[in-house]
């Protein structure tokens, strides 16, 4: 779902920058009252996995792969402000130095996959937050990371139906359709590894949900 | 910090493992890209690693794996680095 350079419109880019900005500057601000240094060693660990695991891209049909964004595994891990962060660091490291997704474009993919994956966790803390049932929260999870996949593409499909680049091959019309198909499927792909993965930690480490603690949330 | 030091062996292992097994199709949006006709265009930044090919590996296994190592080392650097910049001290 990287959008390369070239391919967006300057406004478009423009208010991805913007909106990006003001969720990161949120993200920081929280981050700086409330998270203990602590949590960086899981958060720097956390951060050098969801790159590694987006290097694995999956088939899924007709010629097509996807691979796992990650969003909202690492909100779960460590809230949405610290996922937001970290998500922004492996999309700068693969723009700066993989030239995966572009420069003028980071904005957009910031927002399309580090904002909407880490926010998607909120469904999670709606759903089950006030509730002790395991499969309850797995199940959250699951519809959380599928959920940030799908809206992830659709405002993707948005912002390239826009852009000039795409007006002839049909604009909007085709390109927020096709992004759904694809990513309907891939974010079954997203949720199982998401729900499999966090399942399994907290089946090994009970505790790893602890970080959530720090946001004055008792997820369990 | 030990079992920090034991997570990243295993995403380090288990890229190694794993990354013959990776699709090399296009995704989601280059498929749709295609489709529509779009070539990529010629953009300003090509990147040090373009396509995750690690510079002067001809073989392409160990070129990707060698970029992935650099990719994870340095998202884990810089990740520690603002994450300490972006917490509380106690």
């Amino acid at each position: 779902m990287h959008i390369p350079d070239g391919v967006l419109n300057p406004y478009v880019c423009a208010l991805t920058y913007i909106t990006s900005a003001i969720f990161l500057f949120w993200a920081w601000r929280k981050m700086k009252a409330t998270y203990p240094r602590a949590v960086v060693p899981l958060l720097a660990m956390s951060s050098a996995f969801v790159f590694a695991a987006q290097m694995l891209n999956f088939p899924i049909a007709y010629g097509t792969s996807g691979h796992l964004v990650g969003g909202t595994f690492l909100a779960t891990l460590l809230g949405p402000h610290a996922a937001i962060l970290s998500m922004t660091i492996v999309l700068l490291i693969q723009a700066i130095f993989f030239a995966d997704g572009g420069i003028s474009t980071f904005g957009a993919n910031i927002l399309n996959m580090a904002i909407i994956g880490a926010v998607s966790f909120y469904f999670v803390k709606i759903v089950s937050g006030s509730s002790t049932n395991r499969k309850r929260f797995l199940a959250s999870v699951f519809a959380a990371s599928w959920l940030s996949v799908v809206l992830g593409a659709l405002l993707c499909g948005i912002e390239i139906g826009v852009s000039p680049t795409f007006a002839s091959a049909g604009g909007l019309l085709v390109t927020v359709p096709a992004m759904l198909f694809w990513h309907i499927i891939i974010g079954v792909g997203e949720a199982a590894i998401t729900t499999s993965l966090i399942s399994q930690l907290v089946r090994v480490r009970p505790t790893v949900l602890n970080g959530l603690a720090i946001l004055g949330w008792n997820i369990r | 910090m030990k079992d920090s030091a034991k997570i990243l062996l295993a995403v380090i292992v288990g890229l190694t493992i794993l990354l013959p097994l990776a699709s090399t199709y296009p995704d989601g949006l280059e498929t749709i890209a295609q489709n529509a006709g779009i070539k990529e265009t010629e953009g300003l930044w090509h990147g040090l690693m373009p396509n995750y090919n690690f510079p002067h590996i001809e073989n392409s296994y160990f070129s990707t794996l060698a970029s992935g190592l650099a990719g994870i080392f340095l998202v884990f650097v810089f990740t520690f680095l603002v994450g300490r910049m972006s917490t509380r001290k106690r």
